[in-house]
């Protein structure tokens, strides 16, 4: 739980920024630059959730749907 | 908990409609302006030497094959309802084994009667097996159909999203049923956003448990004379028949279900012009039947009895044994509750027009003892306006569960036990690379299909305790013209 400091930290200094406009966000919206993880991404997790113990944060599923862990 | 994850649902609900009801008349582009059909398949296969089935040894040989399509459709300009129905197949050598026993195997024998001449053949119908390979047994395959529909509503300046989703999985000797809701709010000029999820799952296990352990809780301590061990030799380490096999320590459980209950938080900043990062955390919890049934463990301070072929005792821990299985003390026995939390960070670069960075990290923690790191990056090079080739790396290192020991080192004084190696501690690598093509005009058509995209991905995976695995991915993402 030592690891609390740095995120709240960084979220704190996140505040900072200065907001991007809209017409300035050309490399933002670009289709690799997306948060999010891509559709055919998710076998791999699935596979990952079986192999390993750790699971989540990832803005996936984080449990239910198989007898795995 | 449970109150808790309803009340934020609720929650979360009531503030989506609340900041819903902002500047109708403005000009609205629609979330989604046509329906989306994405066509996905993989192949996965592994093998490894530490099947969780045969208690820590045995190969561990698995090919799964699975299909999703994905409907996305746009409702009306602020709505989508996105549907996902998918298959997955598998074939494995380690599920196999919940019963090894082949028992067709067909032998010949000579034997000379006073005369020197009499020589008979006979059919022998005892039943062998190993945990070195696959047996002909009913679990060593098994399909997983699984349904889910996710319903989003933004508002009219799109600065609130709502979303709910329920999902169904069933599987032959596991149903899972899953609900819930989640509410993301966009501020500063868009730059930020913050993202709330709760999500329950309901699931029930219909337990499978080893043969020689489904005997005995069948019929108690007669179980050799009655059912499927009728007649069949049972051998101690020596080889010699023995009768005073007895896996006491299992009881069948009298809890099937498995209850999870999530509740997430995400945050989301562009920095620059060039780079934005996300950070995510996740609170789960789960109870009920935490263990899987059909995972052998043996102890070290338990006599060792075997059915088979007796030649293969003194090798039984290597693929040299062709035909001997080795009875289970119990099956794996874990706590009914887990606590995970674990906590992530995405940041993406956009380096220049041929080249992004995509980076990720996460840290986790459970109450089983576990710690685990998890570390990736991703380089999408642009070749061409329609081709991106990415590598990929991803490391993983995690320390072992307080409830695993390998083959035969548990001890039948021990409340928990399991020796199942994804709970051990080790360390894995996956590399691969992805290749993605795009055509925003839809060009290539398939009936009223236009293709916009093909994603593949090619993975090569090793852990540090021998598994290894491939797997390839395929995405093929389509627009109704």
């Amino acid at each position: 739980m030592n690891k609390w400091p740095f995120f709240l930290i960084l979220i704190l200094a996140m505040q900072s920024c200065v907001a991007v406009k809209e017409y300035d966000k050309l490399y933002i919206n670009d289709p690799d630059m997306k948060l999010a993880a891509k559709q055919a991404e998710k076998y791999e997790t699935t596979f990952q959730v079986y192999r390993e113990a750790a699971a989540g944060a990832n803005g996936g599923k984080t449990g239910g749907g198989c007898g795995c862990n | 908990m449970k109150k808790a994850l309803i009340l934020v649902v609720i929650l979360i609900n009531l503030t989506a409609f609340a900041q819903d009801k902002e500047n109708p008349a403005t000009f609205k582009k629609r979330v989604l302006e046509n329906t989306e059909v994405d066509f996905l398949l993989s192949y996965y296969n592994q093998d490894g030497t530490h099947s969780p089935v045969s208690g820590g040894i045995g190969s561990e040989k698995l090919t799964d094959i699975a299909s999703n399509i994905v409907v996305a459709v746009p409702i009306n300009e602020d709505d989508v309802l996105t549907i996902d129905v998918g298959i997955s197949t598998y074939t494995s050598a380690s599920s196999s084994n919940i019963n090894p026993f082949n028992s067709n195997k067909t032998s010949t024998s000579t034997s000379s009667g006073a005369s020197g001449k009499s020589t008979s053949t006979t059919v022998s119908t005892a039943p062998y097996g190993t945990p070195w390979q696959a047996s002909s047994g009913a679990s060593k395959s098994d399909q997983l159909t699984s349904v889910s529909a996710n319903y989003s509503h933004s508002s009219d300046n799109r600065n609130n999203l709502w979303n709910a989703d329920v999902s169904f999985s069933n599987e032959f000797d596991y149903t899972s049923v899953g609900f819930g809701g989640g509410f993301t709010k966009l501020f500063n000029e868009k730059n930020t956003e913050i993202s709330l999820k709760a999500n329950a799952y309901l699931d029930q296990w219909r337990p499978i448990y080893p043969t020689e352990l489904h005997e005995y809780g069948t019929y108690g301590a007669n179980f050799q004379n009655q059912g499927y061990l009728t007649g069949v030799t049972i051998m101690d380490r020596y080889g010699n028949k023995s009768t005073n096999y007895l896996p006491s320590a299992f009881a069948p459980y009298s809890n099937s279900n498995r209850n999870s209950y999530s509740a997430s938080i995400s945050f989301s900043q562009i920095l620059t012009k060039k780079i934005q990062l996300s950070v995510f955390m996740d609170l789960l919890k789960q109870e009920g039947l935490l263990a899987t049934p059909y995972q052998r463990v043996y102890f070290a301070d338990k006599a060792n009895y075997y059915i088979g072929q007796s030649q293969y005792i003194p090798v039984y821990g290597s693929y040299e044994n062709k035909g001997v299985y080795q009875l289970a003390d119990d099956k794996e026995r874990l706590p009914s509750t887990r606590f995970k939390i674990p906590i992530g960070a995405r940041i993406n670069f956009y380096i220049n027009e041929y080249v992004v960075a995509r980076a990720y990290y996460r840290y986790y923690q459970d109450n089983w003892g576990i710690q685990a790191h998890t570390a990736s990056i991703e380089l999408p090079i642009k070749i061409n306006s329609k081709f991106t080739a990415y590598p990929m790396y991803r490391y993983y290192t995690q320390t072992a569960s307080d409830y695993f020991a390998p083959y035969e080192q548990h001890l039948s004084t021990e409340k928990f036990y399991t020796s199942d190696y994804d709970l051990s501690k080790f360390k894995s690598n996956q590399y691969g690379l992805g290749f993605t093509y795009t055509d925003i005009f839809t060009r290539a058509r398939i009936f009223i299909l236009g293709l916009k995209s093909i994603d593949l991905r090619l993975n090569h995976y090793q852990r540090s305790d021998g598994l290894s695995a491939n797997i390839a991915s395929f995405g093929f993402k389509f627009e109704v013209q």
